[in-house]
């Protein structure tokens, strides 16, 4: 009898090791996964478009409130309220807690606080120090200094993000991003991309002929060591890829003719032509005025100097800092550059394509001490 | 004396089994914690749509017309350009509809061209190496007739060959079946953990990634490279990613670049499934590890990492073997003279520490994905250990015997992991969704 007890206790116990395991399998036993959303797609704008769409919804579903005016229609979304008004001007320092729908254009002063998101159907201006939830524009919109957006904004026509305004998500365009100085954002997409200072000056290049590195060397070129390129220490992965061991800091311009995986830091001198993919285990550093047609990836930061102009894609595990002057732009597909760290934009940029970072992407004025003389024309 | 050796010899084996299975644990720990602790996991999907290369996606089928509408179906619908897109439809040697339905996308999508397999040998590897010729794509991408993806997949698929040292990329593979059997169930939750804990956290540390060989692709050029696909292996998509990383080639994991599958619902399927799997991926060890050591390319952490990854098979004999000589240890009574509570001691320390270091893999996974409830599963993983264990012990029989002896035609061959999802004839994705509270959903 003792040992029946004992044998009951025992197996009691070891059941309650399962038990909640028993009780999850018989709520899933014959249920399937649902966990994946087939149909999702990458959209840029995905926040701006999926905003516009529930509006339109509400709005076409929802009835006008009794408290309705003919300037203002009021409808009720659960606990939310949405305002729709024909064209809205707001004075400094008002705070608005309601989803805002202005059918014209919308105007605000200094310091006012959306706490909802702002739907405008027309042109948009945003005074200083405002603070919003998010912001979609139909028209052109602009941000006016040190606003600061706790989501998204997402306009059809040109966006001007002032200096100093912080935005903690995405800022996208269908036209154009006017990006200042000291503005901060996660990520940017755009056409077209600019920073302060624009000169579309083509850069001058050296006049006078310079040895050219050529990587994969031709079996004529020399094959010690010269202008910081080791033949020895290039060899082929197959593929038409090359590999080269340890750090390449090339002291005359570059032709890159191949995809080249660089074990340690990778640098090329000015005017370099990269006409393939390169990935370096530690840092990039472009030299001014080059010409990048292959993506460039690395682990570590990347640095384009000024006046470079690429075509391609950029990825950097840690910071990047693209210098006065630089060029994004190619046929067909819109250019892109990412970074794990801080991406850093200096003046007089343009890149046709999105700029994005793990962290933030941040406009700075290219310090005037720099720019006098110009580095690339010295 | 005879019983002094065979005490010394038991106690050896409890040793090395414990060194070897504290060295995994101590990978498994690394790898779980590095996962949750990285706040920025290696990843491309902000470059999403950016990287367009022209591309051919192989869907080896053999006898699929239950579920070669949905797979075909769901390419078209995929959100890549058509231009740059070849769909390689692989009909090997099937006697049922399969080359009826392929033919038929392939009238209304010009994209997709069929290639109808008639003779040579079996097998999905031998299959690729003929259909790999006419292909004109820069990447391969490959789906098992069985799977289904998203519509963002084969961009998301592309995206990490904007680097140049990528040679291959792997998805993740997300089982649908879940309820189908308590099995279905556990291996949820091992495929949880073996993608969202283990590849990601791999690829964060630099190590390669494993290639699957479905929901992943490689780069034509890096696969002509090392010599295109080893028909003669089990494991043809283990065998590419060592090949690829001796000639200097990294695997990219892609963790958002999620796939339907459906997993094996009775253990039969499965052990024929983990058998292929051991003598592949064995034979992988005993090709690769000389050069993987020699290697000039890898750092010592990712010569390891490669040995460990290559050599886990064999823990399943040794920790066999470490049971076997406990228990002689437990029957015979000289064994019994050692100082017995610091050696007991010892071993519940190991215990506790080895033992949990697979479930932390596990919970890091579902806590990653959300999927509460099938967490609370994870104790009836010891039915799925003890399978798995017989399982692949039995394998390694067949795989050492074969190697030593010669085949007695108790081998592994290659044979179609059986299909249970009756297919939708390219109606929606084949699938039938149930909501389950606290899945993710």
């Amino acid at each position: 009898m003792l040992f029946l007890i004992y044998s009951v206790l025992f197996l009691a116990l070891f059941y309650l090791h399962f038990a909640l395991a028993h009780r999850a399998w018989i709520t899933i036993r014959g249920k399937r996964s649902s966990e994946l959303d087939m149909s999702y797609v990458r959209l840029e704008d995905y926040f701006g478009q999926s905003f516009r769409r529930k509006l339109k919804h509400w709005l076409a579903t929802l009835p006008a409130a009794s408290n309705s005016t003919a300037n203002l229609l009021v409808f009720h979304h659960g606990q939310e309220r949405i305002f729709v008004a024909p064209s809205v001007q707001y004075p400094s320092g008002r705070v608005e807690k309601e989803i805002l729908v202005a059918e014209g254009t919308f105007s605000c002063g200094n310091n006012c606080d959306f706490r909802r998101e702002v739907m405008v159907h027309g042109d948009c201006s945003i005074g200083e120090g405002t603070s919003l939830q998010a912001i979609a524009a139909d028209g052109a919109l602009s941000l006016g200094e040190a606003v600061s957006v706790r989501r998204w904004v997402d306009a059809a026509g040109k966006l001007t993000i002032g200096a100093h305004s912080a935005i903690s998500s995405r800022a996208t365009s269908r036209t154009a991003i006017e990006f200042l100085p000291g503005a901060h954002a996660q990520s940017l997409f755009a056409p077209e991309i600019a920073t302060e200072g624009r000169n579309d000056d083509a850069a001058e290049l050296s006049s006078k002929p310079v040895t050219v590195v050529q990587i994969p060397h031709r079996p004529d070129d020399p094959q010690k060591a010269h202008n910081g390129f080791d033949p020895q220490k290039l060899f082929s992965m197959g593929g038409g890829t090359y590999a080269y061991e340890g750090d390449l800091d090339i002291t005359a311009p570059l032709h890159l003719r191949a995809p080249l995986v660089v074990r340690g830091h990778f640098s090329c001198a000015k005017e370099s032509l990269l006409e393939a993919d390169v990935k370096a285990h530690r840092n990039i550093t472009i030299g001014p005025a080059s010409v990048v047609k292959g993506n460039l990836v690395c682990d570590g930061d990347m640095l384009l100097k000024p006046d470079v102009y690429f075509q391609s894609i950029l990825q950097a595990g840690g910071t990047m800092r693209l210098s006065f002057g630089v060029r994004g732009l190619r046929e067909k597909l819109p250019v892109a550059a990412h970074s794990t760290g801080v991406l850093t934009l200096e003046s007089n940029i343009v890149i046709n394509g999105k700029v994005s970072s793990a962290h933030r992407v941040i406009a700075i004025a290219t310090p005037l001490a720099w720019l006098q003389p110009n580095p690339t024309r010295a | 004396m005879a019983i002094t050796a065979l005490i010394i010899f038991s106690w050896t084996l409890i040793g090395i089994a414990m060194v070897v299975l504290s060295a995994y644990a101590v990978r498994h720990y690394y790898l779980a914690y590095s996962r949750m602790c990285i706040a920025h996991p290696r990843e491309t999907n902000e470059l999403v749509g950016f990287v367009m290369p022209r591309i051919t996606v192989f869907v080896p089928m053999h006898n699929e017309e239950r579920v070669a509408r949905d797979i075909l179906q769901a390419l078209v619908d995929c959100d890549y350009d058509w231009k740059l897109l070849e769909v390689i439809p692989i009909n090997d040697r099937s006697t049922d509809g399969t080359r009826a339905i392929v033919d038929d996308f392939a009238r209304r999508y010009p994209f997709i061209k069929p290639y109808h397999r008639s003779e040579g040998n079996g097998g999905k590897p031998a299959a690729l190496v003929d259909a790999t010729v006419n292909s004109t794509g820069e990447i391969y991408l490959m789906f098992d007739a069985d799977y289904v993806p998203g519509r963002a997949v084969l961009k998301m698929l592309t995206a990490p060959f904007l680097d140049p040292e990528i040679g291959a990329v792997m998805g993740r593979v997300v089982p649908h079946n879940i309820g189908d059997s308590l099995l279905s169930g556990l291996l949820s939750l091992e495929r949880s953990a073996g993608y969202q804990s283990v590849q990601q956290a791999r690829y964060n540390l630099g190590f390669t990634a494993q290639f699957g060989g479905t929901v992943g692709g490689v780069r034509a050029a890096a696969l002509r490279a090392v010599g295109g696909w080893n028909p003669e292996s089990l494991t043809e998509d283990t065998d590419l990613t060592f090949a690829l990383l001796l000639n200097g080639w990294r695997t990219a994991y892609v963790n958002r670049a999620e796939c339907y599958e459906e997993v094996p619902q009775d253990w039969g399927v499965r052990r024929r499934q983990l058998s292929r799997w051991v003598t592949g991926h064995t034979e992988c060890l005993h090709n690769y590890w000389p050069d993987l050591v020699r290697a000039r390319f890898l750092t010592r952490g990712e010569k390891w990492d490669a040995i460990f990854l290559l050599a886990m098979y064999l823990t399943a004999p040794i920790i066999v073997l470490g049971w076997l000589a406990s228990l002689v240890l437990f029957f015979v009574p000289e064994a019994h003279a050692v100082p017995v509570l610091p050696i007991a001691m010892l071993i519940i320390g190991y215990q506790l520490f080895s033992n949990q270091a697979t479930f932390l893999e596990i919970g890091v996974a579902t806590l990653l994905d959300g999927t509460r409830l099938r967490a609370l599963l994870m104790p009836l993983s010891l039915l799925n250990f003890f399978a798995n264990t017989g399982a692949i012990c039995n394998a390694l029989r067949k795989f050492y015997w074969n190697r030593f002896w010669g085949s007695g035609g108790d081998g592994d061959g290659w044979y179609k992991t059986h299909r249970t999802r009756p297919g939708s004839d390219g109606k929606g994705f084949g699938l039938n969704h149930t909501k389950v509270e606290g899945m993710g959903d």
